[in-house]
């Protein structure tokens, strides 16, 4: 009889392998690849001053709300109406900014149109979240319903209130509204006074050319941020984690599952009221079509980002590459002349089908092939 | 005598029309296995789940170091000090070790945050302590063979202050070797001698190996109890078979 044991049939990996073994490993090099051939297609467009503010805006969006989608996806569900949920918390924003606060509360200032909306759209998301839990329904069909629903009622709110299913020119907020500021200014403008300063970022009369990123870049950097920590610091964490693998045995060691499920139904409300308020703010404009199809988006970024399609597992960083890789790609059109703009969705497609048989791959090697 | 530390008295347990349980006796002491057997649809799922705070008795009283107790749910089971290892061992496989073994009962330090270096001393120290040394507690359990789950979640279940260790079919998915590991981590267990195991199986070579006392359910009712010494090998395998006489069932098998 040998004296080996169960423990010595496991070889110790080296450090590079635990690294590609990582949910963000398949991600990070479909990046970089995507970084470089975008950089030399556009001849460095995508990356002068403005091209990169333009490209960090739009990944910003996807990240924002690709987190709050995979963060519920680890969790063992789908939210199919964050797209919705972004033309409905825009429209309430835009509608109360031009047509007052609802019930003859009065004058709206980009404040109380701000949390009122954030007020409605986390109890739509806490009411998703307790159907879902409470019926035991499948989130797909359910969050398919309210996709449905909020963009009928969006569009319905739109046509009898104002009459038409969009609003422009509303007045610029931005100076006299701090909240209108942090939403939709801009930040991080010492990177392009360093660039300035250095020699770049100048316009063809000589001047500064672009002030600074888009707000939203900062607003995804926090949710970004406090997602990672949250999922991989703390006890919630790990009950997002023990939900999506096996919420049964969870529920057996005392993991308050419908509480976790219902608390990331609210955040990808939160995360899709954020993506409207930016661009309510930003560009002080509304449309009920805002947001179309952003639903499927967040969720083919967050499967590219290593998330598991049947939960328990993914990264937010994983999420953070998948959304530059979205975006960039999104944008390309506008840096490079010759490319048709729907190659965006052909290579949508094909990288999402890549990702989940590497996904599949990554989940057979942890579970030991099962 | 010594008293039983858990001691269920005339427990009844009826899903609508249908009678699991029909007035179940049963006491456990500390330092023994309690080796609870019968066919499948006995009601031994409904008792343990019962025990567990999963289900609430009709009728009938439990009594915890002889105070009558009432659980509303598993919570108050397992603060009661009843550890329950599921069949499926409630693990989560993409988890690692140390993940799993403090699954809902985490260690906080401020913001909610892990104290994952002491959570890994602790998970790794305690699976050393019932017999397997764990090198990696970042493992994912999915890695860990079926014997090393139930070390786990045994492990786990005796951390947290299980006081009456319930194991249900703790063997029955295991090949041989493995099933003896789970045996010898029984018998480490009942050793410390604080510690009330209940074992159902269906195997009675297990039960014989290990266990100080019997139950046999069949329909929901106790056919038969005793000690180890008290009841002979025959008997043991009739009551396993519901009591039907093993003669019988050879007959009827040769018949055919």
């Amino acid at each position: 009889m040998s004296d080996r044991s169960e423990a010595d049939r496991l070889t110790q990996e080296t450090t590079f392998m635990r690294l590609v073994r990582r949910p963000e490993a398949g991600a990070f090099i479909v990046m970089l690849v995507v970084v470089t051939a975008i950089t030399f297609a556009s001849d460095f467009k995508a990356f002068n001053a403005l091209g990169l503010k333009n490209n960090i805006a739009i990944i910003s969006q996807f990240g924002i709300i690709a987190t709050g989608a995979a963060m519920l996806m680890i969790a063992g569900e789908f939210d199919l109406s964050i797209g919705s949920m972004i033309g409905f918390a825009g429209m309430s924003m835009a509608m109360m900014l031009k047509w007052g606060l609802p019930f003859g509360l009065g004058e709206a200032t980009p404040l109380t149109a701000f949390v009122l909306t954030m007020c409605m759209t986390l109890f739509i998301g806490w009411m998703i979240g307790t159907i879902v839990v409470r019926s035991g329904l499948s989130s797909f069909i359910v969050t398919l319903a309210f996709l449905f629903f909020l963009r009928g009622l969006t569009e319905v709110c739109f046509r009898l209130i104002n009459q038409s299913t969009q609003i422009s020119g509303l007045p610029d907020f931005k100076e006299e509204s701090w909240v209108a500021w942090i939403l939709g200014g801009e930040v991080f403008g010492w990177v392009y006074d360093l660039w300035f300063q250095l020699g770049g970022n100048i316009n063809r009369r000589g001047e500064q050319w672009v002030d600074g990123f888009d707000a939203r870049f900062l607003w995804w950097i926090v949710v970004a941020f406090c997602a990672w920590f949250v999922l991989s610091r703390t006890q919630i964490g790990n009950w997002i984690y023990a939900t999506g693998d096996n919420k049964d045995s969870a529920r057996a060691n005392g993991v308050p599952v419908n509480k976790v499920k219902i608390g990331l139904f609210m955040f990808t409300a939160f995360c899709a009221t954020m993506f409207a308020a930016c661009q309510v703010y930003d560009t002080n404009t509304a449309d009920a079509a805002k947001g179309n199809l952003m639903e499927l988006n967040a969720i083919a970024i967050a499967v590219v980002g290593g998330t598991l399609m049947t939960g328990g597992f993914g990264s937010v960083i994983g999420v953070a590459f998948g959304a530059v890789t979205f975006g960039l790609v999104a944008n390309a059109v506008f840096y490079i002349p010759w490319l048709d703009g729907s190659f965006y969705r052909v290579f949508v497609g094909l990288v999402l089908l890549a990702a989940v048989f590497a996904n599949e791959r990554i989940r057979k090697r942890i579970t030991g092939g099962i | 005598m010594t008293e039983p530390y858990l001691r269920v008295e005339n427990l009844v347990k009826k899903f609508g029309p249908f009678m699991a349980l029909n007035g179940v006796n049963l006491e456990v002491y500390p330092g023994e296995v309690h080796a609870l057997l019968g066919d499948n649809g006995a009601g031994k799922s409904t008792l343990i789940k019962t025990l567990a705070g999963v289900h609430q008795p009709t009728s009938g009283q439990l009594y915890i170091e002889g105070k009558p107790v009432n659980f509303r749910s598993p919570r108050d089971a397992s603060d009661a000090g009843i550890g329950t290892v599921y069949q499926d061992l409630a693990v989560n496989q993409l988890m690692s070790v140390t993940r799993n073994f403090f699954m809902g009962r985490e260690l906080k330090g401020p913001l909610g945050t892990l104290r994952m270096a002491e959570m890994d001393k602790i998970a790794h120290d305690e699976m050393l302590k019932i017999g397997i040394d764990f090198s990696d507690p970042t493992q994912a359990v999915g890695t860990m063979s079926g014997g090393q789950r139930q070390t786990l979640a045994i492990a786990r279940a005796i951390y947290f202050g299980a006081k009456v260790l319930i194991l249900d079919e703790p063997t029955s998915a295991l090949g041989q070797k493995q099933q003896m590991e789970v045996l010898k981590t029984i018998k480490r267990v009942r050793k410390r001698g604080d510690i009330a195991i209940i074992f159902i199986t269906h195997n009675e070579i297990h039960s014989q190996l290990v266990a100080d006392r019997y139950t046999f359910l069949a329909l929901g009712q106790v056919i038969g109890a005793g000690k180890a010494g008290e009841l002979s090998h025959d008997e043991i395998r009739r009551l396993m078979a519901g009591g039907a006489e093993m003669k019988d069932l050879e007959g009827e098998l040769a018949a055919i």
